[in-house]
């Protein structure tokens, strides 16, 4: 299965990854909630990010990259490049930060810093990958290829998708940091309504503007439909998102339901713009 | 119709191919990923949630500075992370209790060490010895 394809143009696509990984995940890499998390994390809940990442990034490269139609053996491949590289980056940078110190350090902490940071890294190479400009000769091929595009526009499924790594992208910034349950303990019922209206409003006019600009076309019923649906999934989906990073991050251990709930929906009025705004940038 | 879906046969032909490079990474990623489930899987499996075991030692460290100046270690021999973490030192001279000095850190992770030094004010004598314990510390 060695084919010819130019070195030179992986080694563009890989600078690409990298950047993308670097600017995506950065603020990640700055935080030191983050850190803190590598040694309280569970192998348990480690393992359980992994895998969670990598159906993400199968996901993503599916219905997102800049490869349409490919076969879910190659995304397969891509996206276990993606979680390698990430991990080199992230335990590179950790090293660099002086975040890993590995006399001191047992193994256990220095793996779960670096996995914890690389799953954020490796979903940004991938969208760095799929989205930080792609050279000339591949912009021609997808203009002769506008059946291809059509294709390329995802489904439900792949809309959910997008609009999860959008949510875990804007939202995972924030999910980590003590704001979040600073907000969300000190927020009365009606700031907690607010938020869920805000996040609700926004994504109505996101959607409304952006992603419905093809279809005049449609009956204006039809229309409603679709921008309830999309509003109502785009949001769900995002609080599902806020619940996961906030779960992994530890911040439901020992709280009461409404603690919880509120802090999913303080994080849920970034995620909810990174499930509709989001998901437009990086599709 | 048909030429173009042929066209689109081949691309997606062109894209499953790979050079040496790109085998090269994807099989060092593999081999990470399978090293990091491999130890994340026994992590698992002998994961014991056991208490936080905090334990601290200071040996003397003068320095042209501080000449009573100890150096702390602070090691996590139990299960989970221990958090802010009170370490308390007593300086005995001459059988009396001199001193008392405090040592606070942030995060003991579990198997790891952390350093930090203590000074007392008083000169150091001959029969000077420190008592060091483990005030408090929390689960984060």
């Amino acid at each position: 299965m060695l084919g010819n394809r130019p070195v030179k143009k992986s080694l563009k696509e890989y600078a690409r990854g990298i950047t993308g990984g670097l600017l995506f995940s950065f603020p990640l890499l700055y935080t030191m909630e983050v850190w803190w998390a590598g040694f309280s994390a569970t192998p348990l809940q480690l393992l359980l990010l992994v895998v969670v990442t990598y159906l993400l990034l199968l996901g993503y490269n599916r219905y997102a990259g800049m490869r349409p139609g490919v076969s879910w053996r190659s995304v397969m491949i891509d996206s276990v490049e993606e979680m390698g590289i990430g991990l080199v980056l992230s335990y590179a940078v950790l090293l660099v930060l002086n975040r890993i110190q590995i006399a001191d350090m047992a193994l256990n902490e220095i793996m779960g810093k670096t996995i914890i940071e690389a799953m954020a890294v490796s979903i940004g190479v991938s969208i760095g990958t799929a989205q930080l400009g792609s050279d000339g000769q591949e912009e021609e091929e997808r203009e002769h290829n506008e059946e291809l595009e059509e294709e390329k526009k995802p489904g439900h499924i792949g809309m959910a998708v997008l609009a999860f790594c959008g949510a875990l992208l804007i939202g995972g910034n924030v999910a980590p940091t003590e704001e979040v349950v600073m907000l969300a303990v000190e927020a009365t019922p009606v700031h907690v309504l607010l938020m869920a209206v805000a996040s609700l409003l926004l994504s109505v006019v996101v959607v409304y503007f952006s992603d419905f600009k093809g279809t005049t076309g449609k009956k204006p019923g039809d229309l409603w439909f679709w921008l309830t649906f999309d509003t109502c999934v785009s949001y769900l989906v995002a609080l599902m998102a806020s619940a996961f990073v906030l779960w992994f991050f530890g911040r439901f251990d020992n709280v009461s339901f409404w603690t919880a709930f509120s802090q999913t929906i303080v994080l849920g009025v970034l995620s909810s713009l990174g499930a509709s705004a989001g998901r437009l940038l990086i599709k | 119709m048909d030429t173009h879906h042929q066209k689109d046969k081949q691309k997606d032909n062109n894209h499953d191919e790979k050079n040496w490079l790109e085998w090269l990474v994807f099989g060092i990623s593999l081999l990470m990923l399978l090293a990091i489930f491999g130890y994340l899987g026994y992590q698992v499996k002998t994961y014991n949630p056991s208490d936080p075991e905090v334990m601290v030692e200071a040996r003397h460290d003068p320095s042209a500075e501080s000449p009573n100046r100890y150096q702390v270690t602070v090691m996590n021999k139990g299960g989970t992370t221990a958090e802010e973490v009170i370490a308390e030192f007593t300086l005995f001279s001459n059988g009396k209790e001199k001193e008392t000095s405090e040592l606070q850190i942030a995060f003991a992770p579990k198997d790891s060490k952390r350093e930090g030094w203590v000074i007392f004010s008083v000169q150091p004598t001959a029969s000077d010895s420190v008592v060091a314990r483990v005030k408090s510390f929390k689960k984060p």
